[in-house]
């Protein structure tokens, strides 16, 4: 009971890690992709928060980038392995083309989570632990405060540039 | 299905349906209907019919396109 | 089993932050949430192959509803 909580918090900060860093290494707090991304980011920066942070939520709103990509990888591997995550990998890039946006972050998100989930299996985590921790890890980002988490994904965007 | 998970999906489906009802502004009312939708997935999942399942997720935003134009004529 | 157990309970409070935020800007991210909560619940509801693509589609569909919502929420061409 324990044990498997304490799994799930550890994923859920693997997870993150790996999102973000894929996500800033791609630039999407530069411009918004599409027209709705720049006005969620409005939005956020009207309530107090930051405009690069919020571009970047108002992407991973409006396209399914590696936030997407790491989920459908684990529900991939939960349910067949590496072939899963492959076609999971497949599915994401489909869905990028369907909502106009190049597809590189989401599909190499989901190709990263693949192999990166898959190892940790090896350890001895379960990949289910890897699907709550990655609802966690968006939790944080876009559910519990939008001001506080712009300004920390802001911060990190300019340590990149 | 285990008793709690019902609730909780019900719950979201009733929370949809009524938020719906009571929101004045239309974009709201939209993503209103895109909750009550994500509430009643999981019981079609539950038994099942997964075809059902992934007709009933790709039919509901293409409602809400056609309904947006609408919207979109409606308000400028 | 504790993992459904978090994620539903992770999305009966993104449903409620999202009907409970006064701003329609702001209500993207927590409904984007409640997509996230929904699709990992779906495949660990029931183990099969194709759950993944169930789950898929309605991430895909979810998403490009958001999308097309705040692109006209934005005021700009619908692309």
């Amino acid at each position: 009971m324990l044990g498997e909580l304490l799994h799930i918090l550890a994923a859920a900060i693997i997870s993150w890690i790996l999102f973000v860093a894929v996500d800033i290494f791609f630039k999407l707090p530069e411009t918004g992709g599409v027209v709705g991304a720049t006005a969620i980011a409005r939005d956020i920066e009207a309530g107090g928060g930051d405009l690069a942070g919020g571009t970047m939520m108002g992407n991973i709103v409006c396209s399914p980038d590696a936030s997407a990509g790491t989920l459908l990888a684990a529900c991939g591997v939960y349910v067949a392995g590496i072939p899963g995550g492959l076609a999971a990998a497949t599915l994401v890039f489909i869905g990028n083309r369907i909502c106009h946006d190049p597809g590189y972050a989401g599909t190499t998100g989901a190709i990263l989570a693949t192999f990166v989930i898959y190892g940790f299996t090896l350890v001895g985590f379960a990949a289910s632990d890897f699907i709550a921790g990655m609802v966690i890890a968006i939790l944080t980002i876009q559910g519990l405060s939008h001001t506080h988490a712009s300004r920390l994904l802001g911060r990190l965007w300019r340590v990149r540039e | 299905m285990i008793f709690e998970l019902q609730v909780v999906f019900g719950l979201i489906a009733l929370l949809g349906a009524l938020s719906a009802a009571l929101i004045r502004d239309s974009y709201g009312k939209l993503i209103a209907l895109g909750i009550l939708v994500s509430g009643v997935l999981p019981f079609i999942v539950d038994r099942g019919y997964l075809d059902v399942a992934i007709a009933a997720a790709l039919i509901a935003p293409i409602s809400t396109i056609f309904v947006l134009m609408a919207v979109r004529r409606a308000e400028p | 089993m504790i993992a459904l157990y978090v994620v539903a309970a992770i999305a009966v409070f993104a449903a409620v932050r999202a009907i409970l935020e006064r701003n329609t800007g702001r209500r993207f991210p927590h409904a984007n949430v409640l997509n996230f909560a929904v699709a990992g619940s779906l495949v660990l509801l029931l183990d099969h192959p194709i759950t993944l693509v169930a789950a898929a589609a309605y991430f895909v569909g979810s998403t490009l509803e958001a999308n097309a919502i705040a692109s006209t929420y934005a005021g700009g061409v619908k692309r």
